[in-house]
């Protein structure tokens, strides 16, 4: 997850936008309207600004969560479930891996 | 990385289908769908006739998708907030894509009574309880009052009260 350089950002979506403008095939668009009407896209993006700096980094220390995200050949512990209360701060967990 | 939030306001809209049709879209890398993906799922789109596209279609299409990658993260946020009869067929359908692909990770949250339908198709998942840590309630609250509109109802002994109470009480969350 951490892999996702703040650097690369920028340039991934320079390159993302040319790609759409310029060399997507035609159809693309109607295909991945097809896939699903949502978009989430949108989403992480509204939940990013209201994320303090800091806050919930605790997870990525935590020795469960590393276990999970290096142990790639274990199938068995593929998924990690976080769970909690109405407001604890689920979905802002699942946004301290993400670039802004 | 490819995530998803399910909103409870649009429950009928997160389908297993919707779910991993959005997963999908967001594992075209730059958005280019690959070629032979891309050939599959227009013919499935032809071949449908303006039906939706089938979720045993879909999983296909991400497992063949996800073996082009060098190791793809999804995360699913909400999942209490998705009908018991989607989530179901949800980690059905991710356990299939598991089994086809094993380095795949899978990130979920939900609420604890959710835990049961997780365990039912994953027994050794991974679980972390999450509860707001002190140290994020303090983190929290200074950027607050560092943003004060109104600093001078504020004084040194009103700040401090905050700063004890509030994370006491929110850390028995």
């Amino acid at each position: 997850m951490q892999s996702f350089g703040h650097s690369n950002t920028t340039y991934g979506n320079v390159t993302s936008s040319f790609n759409t403008t310029v060399n997507e095939p035609d159809g693309d668009n109607q295909i991945k309207e097809w896939l699903s009407p949502l978009t989430p896209e949108g989403r992480h993006q509204s939940v990013q600004p209201n994320r303090v700096e800091g806050v919930g980094d605790w997870l990525l220390q935590n020795n469960e969560f590393r276990e999970w995200s290096r142990s790639q050949a274990v199938p068995g512990q593929a998924v990690l479930f976080c769970y909690g209360n109405p407001g604890v701060g689920k979905t802002h967990i699942r946004s301290v891996g993400k670039p802004p | 990385m490819a995530s998803l939030y399910c909103d409870f306001l649009y429950e009928e809209k997160h389908s297993a289908t919707n779910i991993l049709g959005a997963i999908l879209k967001q594992l075209f890398a730059r958005d280019v769908i690959p070629e032979p993906v891309r050939q599959a799922l227009h013919e499935k789109m032809v071949l449908g006739g303006g039906r939706p596209v089938q979720l045993s279609d879909l999983v296909e299409m991400l497992k063949a998708t996800i073996a082009l990658l060098p190791g793809v993260f999804i995360c699913i946020d909400g999942l209490d907030e998705c009908l018991q009869k989607n989530r179901l067929q949800l980690l059905e359908s991710l356990q299939e894509i598991i089994r086809a692909s094993p380095i795949t990770r899978v990130f979920l949250t939900g609420e604890p009574h959710v835990r049961d339908d997780i365990e039912r198709y994953f027994p050794e998942a991974i679980t972390i309880p999450i509860t707001p840590t002190i140290r994020d309630i303090e983190m929290y609250l200074k950027m607050r009052l560092d943003q004060d509109p109104t600093p001078t109802a504020m004084d040194d002994i009103l700040r401090a009260d905050i700063m004890r109470v509030i994370p006491q009480n929110i850390s028995q969350m």
